[in-house]
């Protein structure tokens, strides 16, 4: 057996910490203890059940009280969190976890292995990303603090995936595992405990004593790390209004808010009493393109498109000046970003639009652009898309449905419209394929004509899946962006940010994908 | 000389137009009527010559001009997009007063249709009443949302979705005289002599529904202008960037803290163009059917 | 009169079923499904069918439907798809919202529809009739989503002196429910304030010219006398009948004004059902709502009655 590349990681996080001596190695202390932090969320909660939902909203309350055996850190490479270490067989046929001693359950009950089974029996029965577990054999507990999974076939992102924070297989005590679909008891192991849920209006938490904190990290890092509830109870209330989450948060009734409308950015930037929090790259704006349906059938007309445009308008339309320009699928930083393709960005290039269009043939048929009000930012990208088609001589029609409708059309139907809004938040920040998956076959976002898939593109894709050295996913990622791209099936708009913001005399909030509530606490 | 004998005989015409339609006189003596005619006429003088009176696009966008306050170069200002608001309000006269229109006409059709069959033929009465009780038992915008998302957003389904609210209440007010009106003594002895059922029906029942159905109608407008604004503000009226008030409304809210222009200006000709109907009912209530108590919903 | 009642209820059995029958019609007409809202933008369509499985809306509609009436037939509305919680508990748990905001409202009003409606009439033609009809005019044409919204901007943005949004409990704090439900009810109240303004201005006027008001003015009967006790006992009963009305707007039709203000009530529970597709709650929540509208109109009826006794049910209508 070996250690994984993940214990390294943990390795060298302690061996800094105890090299950079007693002063910096200091870990993370409230500078206070108590209050009630109230955090306004922009989208509604469904379900607090983490097994069984996928959404931001969920994710973002819910996993501050949920922990999982592996998470992501702050640049989103897997670390372990309930688990002490995790043992890879040299064949990657077997992991074998010890879990952390000493932690409990928000019911006072120790964790252990079997709980662990019994998490995972019920991610296996409802989980929204089961999928991942099908390379896996069987799992078992050999004793108290060992979870042993076995594998059917080695799979080289098997941790990667176990550590996703997308659907997370939080660990939950085996008395709650009999729980159907959405209805999860919210009981876990974090540093949050329950207290209430009111649909529509507010989810409260508050701090759990009997919290055993994660002591190989100085503070948090990601979702996990060293986490310590400084806030007696923090209370998300759900805003749905942007006007109404910004009103609250001058006045001083929330001391924390997600999706600060840019338009009041540029105001609240003097305000003394608030601190913005910009959190770039939260989701790359896009749209897909339905390869079935004229003219979007047509590579010349799909490439005319993507000449046209002027992504810099686009973005800041959908956006009210709060995205970064961005090629592809990853943002710089991440492991698998790349620039391949880049050429087709943002040309802004009326008089080639032109020409392909002549070169494709196109006489003026209508190009559908589906997109939804529900996010405005995808509305808006349509709606600046149409107008700048319209410019070099296309005939443009908007079709504006609500979000679960568009995505029904999108996923059922190749005709009646030409290109999909949407914005891959989750998947893009995962990183390795999961950015990419949209596009590969079988897969009902991908719509090749005569459900024929690009043979190039698959080459790419399997590469990407099944390469064993992380080197060569890397160029396969490359390479398939650059085929998406370059066959225009996908318009990846640019990156957007997400601005959070709080009160003046908070202190240590530091924008993540979540609203992180733990090492937060109040100045004074 | 010519202009006063002139002058005499159109007052002469007048008074004789005046005379022989008493409704007329007692109309434009209302006050409150006129001024809701007058408001109502310019609100459709608006929608009708909308191209006229603004050059520019609604849907034109200018990145460059967004959140401009009214007054200035843009009379009402710009929107988060550069549009001009002013050119929207104009537009979106249109699209109000249209949908509107189609609903009222839905109304008139098919309200004194199953109004008068319910009250004339009284098997029908039974089955036909038990069905807008159930639509009635509905809340209103609920149902018109069910019938926005079933039939996906456009103008043409608000219209529809619309009429579906209000049908069943028409109905129930055709009903109610239709009702009255049949045992009445002429109807009877038009029965006793043999006439057809169409032809009483078409000549004795329905003139005389005209006034409470005229009334009913001018409510039913004002109350599908104000609906089917709700129905755009929550996602599932017009689909944008077609210009309509609730939409304007919809798209301004989440700026309201800092352009509340954006939303207050749909508002406000939301809010006259109601008030006008509202006058224009009140007039025509008064003088076509004093009985008949404000409508109810 | 009690015959009359059961005869009532039975009568609203039918209805209640086509009600159902209607709705069940209509959203299966409505395109896509919760699967997309719980799954988000980026969820793949694996994932999408997974969250299907386990809502149970990969089974054919029709057994959907059959499931939703069996269970009815046991007295289960059914179990919400988005908030997994049964039915009848998730609407129970929002009625007090929708219930105190409702009754707030009315009092509103009562105090200020009733008041002006009063004042107006017995100073006809005066300025305080003018003024105030004036005022129900406007009332009646301002769009209450839109006052809502303005309120908002005066109220929270300009002074600050109210929250935007959100709902604190009675039980919980007195000062915080008055808070947060002051501008919904004044929002929802504007618009019924100018019809019953208006109903009673015309109401009074009417009373006031009978015969028994002249004949009691005759008599020299005190004006006060002659106004509370002749003629506002006969104002009560059209006004009865408004408020019944009214009353039912405000229980179902504050929807909107719920979803301006981020108040959790009846009326954004089922409106949000419809917007997010959460079929068995849509089902359960308006059987429930259009339950209690139909006996909310058999209480009118039978108050009716109460307050005129020329009102007789014996024969059937």
């Amino acid at each position: 057996m070996r250690l994984t590349h993940y214990n390294i990681v943990l390795g060298t996080v302690s061996a800094l910490a105890l090299a950079a001596g007693p002063v910096a190695a200091q870990q993370f202390s409230c500078g206070k203890t108590g209050g009630n932090f109230v955090f306004a969320q922009e989208a509604k909660v469904n379900s607090l059940d983490q097994h069984t939902s996928s959404t931001i909203s969920t994710r973002n309350v819910a996993m501050n009280m949920f922990e999982s055996l592996m998470t992501r850190d702050e640049n989103m490479s897997p670390i372990p969190e309930l688990a002490q270490e995790v043992v890879e067989a040299p064949d990657g046929m077997m992991y074998t976890f010890k879990l952390r001693q000493g932690v409990k359950f928000h019911n006072g009950k120790p964790m252990t292995s079997d709980d662990v089974v019994a998490s995972f029996d019920r991610y296996k029965k409802v989980g929204i990303l089961k999928g991942m577990l099908d390379p896996v054999e069987k799992w078992e507990a050999p004793d108290a603090q060992t979870f042993v999974i076995k594998m059917k076939q080695a799979q080289p992102t098997f941790l990667e995936n176990l550590s996703s924070f997308s659907v997370p297989i939080v660990i939950v005590p085996r008395e709650n595992t009999d729980a159907a679909a959405m209805q999860l008891k919210t009981v876990g192991t974090g540093p949050w405990e329950f207290v209430e849920f009111i649909a529509d209006s507010h989810v409260r938490v508050k701090r759990y004593a009997g919290y055993t904190p994660d002591r190989r990290m100085l503070t948090t890092n990601g979702f996990g790390g060293y986490k310590v509830a400084c806030f007696d109870t923090v209370t998300f209330r759900i805003v749905t209004e942007p006007g109404a989450r910004v009103a609250g948060l001058e006045t001083g009734e929330f001391h924390g808010v997600e999706d600060l409308p840019a338009k009041a950015q540029s105001r609240l930037k003097d305000n003394k009493n608030i601190v913005l929090k910009p959190l770039s790259n939260f989701w790359v704006q896009i749209a897909t393109p339905n390869l079935s349906f004229p003219p979007t059938d047509n590579l010349k007309v799909r490439q005319a498109i993507q000449a046209a445009l002027d992504m810099e308008e686009i973005m800041e339309a959908a956006t009210d000046g709060a995205y970064r320009l961005n090629i592809g699928f990853q943002y710089p930083g991440q492991a698998f970003y790349t620039e391949a393709g880049k050429e087709t960005y943002n040309q802004k290039n009326k008089d080639k639009a032109k020409k392909l269009l002549a070169e494709g043939g196109y006489k003026g048929e209508k190009l559908i652009l589906l997109t939804n009000q529900d996010y405005t930012n995808m509305y808006t990208a349509a709606l600046v898309m149409s107008e700048q088609l319209k410019a070099v001589g296309m005939n443009v029609e908007l079709m504006v449905m609500d979000w679960p409708a568009s995505v029904q059309k999108q996923q059922n139907t190749t005709d009646g419209w030409n290109f999909f809004f949407t914005g891959y938040g989750t998947n893009t920040s995962l990183g390795g394929a999961e950015p990419l998956r949209f596009h590969s076959h079988p897969f009902n976002t991908y719509k090749p004509k005569g459900n024929v898939p690009d043979a190039e593109l698959m080459t790419h894709w399997n590469a990407l899946v099944d390469s064993k050295s992380l080197d060569d996913r890397k160029a396969a990622f490359a390479r398939m962006q650059a085929r998406v791209l370059d066959q225009v099936l996908a318009l990846p708009f640019g990156s957007l940010t997400k601005v959070q913001a709080v009160r003046a005399n908070v202190e240590d909030f530091k924008p993540f994908r979540i609203p992180r509530v733990s090492n937060v606490w109040f100045k004074g | 000389m010519t202009t006063a004998v002139d002058a005499a005989a159109v007052a002469v015409r007048k008074r004789t137009f005046l005379q022989r339609y008493p409704v007329v006189r007692r109309l434009i003596r209302h006050k409150a009527f006129v001024v809701g005619a007058a408001l109502f006429a310019i609100i459709v003088f608006v929608a009708v010559f909308a191209d006229w009176i603004t050059t520019a696009d609604p849907n034109r966008m200018a990145i460059r001009f967004r959140f401009r306050p009214p007054g200035g170069e843009f009379l009402f200002g710009t929107d988060n997009l550069g549009r001009s608001i002013y050119a929207r309000i104009v537009h979106g006269a249109r699209l109000s007063l249209a949908i509107g229109l189609a609903v009222v006409v839905m109304n008139a059709v098919f309200g004194v249709a199953l109004g008068a069959a319910s009250g004339y033929f009284r098997r029908l009465d039974n089955v036909l009443m038990r069905v807008t009780d159930a639509l009635m038992a509905f809340p209103p915008i609920l149902l018109a949302l069910g019938i926005a998302a079933a039939l996906g957003p456009s103008s043409m389904t608000a219209a529809i979705a619309l009429a579906a609210v209000y049908i069943p209440r028409t109905a129930r007010i055709v009903r109610a005289s239709v009702l009255v009106v049949r045992e009445m003594e002429f109807v009877q002895a038009a029965l006793a002599m043999g006439a057809s059922n169409w032809r009483i029906l078409r000549k004795h029942v329905l003139p005389n529904c005209m006034a409470p159905l005229i009334v009913q109608l001018t409510f039913v407008f004002a109350f599908a202008v104000v609906t089917e604004a709700t129905l755009s503000f929550l996602g599932l009226g017009s689909p944008p960037p077609t210009p309509t008030w609730g939409n304007m409304i919809a798209e301004g809210r989440q700026y309201i803290r800092d352009a509340a222009w954006i939303t207050l200006i749909p508002g406000l000709a939301l809010a006259t163009t109601v008030l006008s109907l509202n006058l224009l009912g009140d007039g025509l209530r008064d003088v076509l059917d004093p009985r008949l108590k404000i409508s109810q919903d | 009169m009690g015959r009359y009642i059961v005869a009532r209820l039975i009568q609203s059995i039918p209805v209640l079923i086509l009600v159902s029958v209607i709705s069940f019609g209509i959203m299966k007409l409505v395109p896509g499904d919760p699967a997309t809202l719980i799954g988000g933008p980026s969820a793949t369509p694996a994932e999408l069918d997974v969250i299907r499985q386990n809502l149970g809306l990969d089974q054919p509609f029709h057994v959907q439907m059959w499931k939703f009436y069996a269970g009815l037939a046991q007295g289960d509305l059914g179990t919400s798809l988005l908030l997994g919680k049964p039915v009848l508990e998730a609407t129970i748990e929002r009625i007090p919202v929708s219930l105190s905001i409702a009754l707030y409202s009315m009092v509103l009003t009562l105090l200020i529809g009733l008041a002006c409606g009063v004042v107006a009439a017995l100073n006809r033609n005066g300025w305080a009739d003018q003024g105030a009809m004036i005022f129900a005019l406007i009332g009646v044409s301002l769009p209450n989503f839109w006052l809502g919204l303005m309120l908002i901007i005066l109220f929270s943005v300009h002074l600050g002196w109210l929250p935007t949004g959100g709902y604190v409990p009675w039980q919980e704090s007195f000062y915080g429910w008055l808070r947060t439900s002051t501008m919904p009810a004044v929002s929802l109240a504007l618009l019924q304030i100018g019809l019953l303004a208006r109903i009673t201005r015309s109401t009074m006027l009417e009373v006031l010219r009978q015969d028994y008001i002249r004949t009691a003015r005759a008599k020299g009967l005190p004006e006060f006398v002659v106004i509370g006790k002749h003629a506002f006992k006969n104002v009560m009963i059209p006004v009865i009948t408004v408020i019944g009305i009214i009353f039912s707007v405000l229980l179902s039709g504050s929807l909107v004004i719920e979803s301006v203000f981020s108040v959790p009530g009846v009326g954004s529970l089922l409106g949000s059902a419809v917007l997010r597709r959460d079929y068995p709650m849509i089902q359960g929540g308006l059987l429930l709502v259009a339950w209690s509208l139909l006996l909310l109109n058999i209480l009118v009826d039978v108050l009716y009655a109460y307050f005129d006794p020329r009102v007789r049910y014996d024969h059937g209508r």
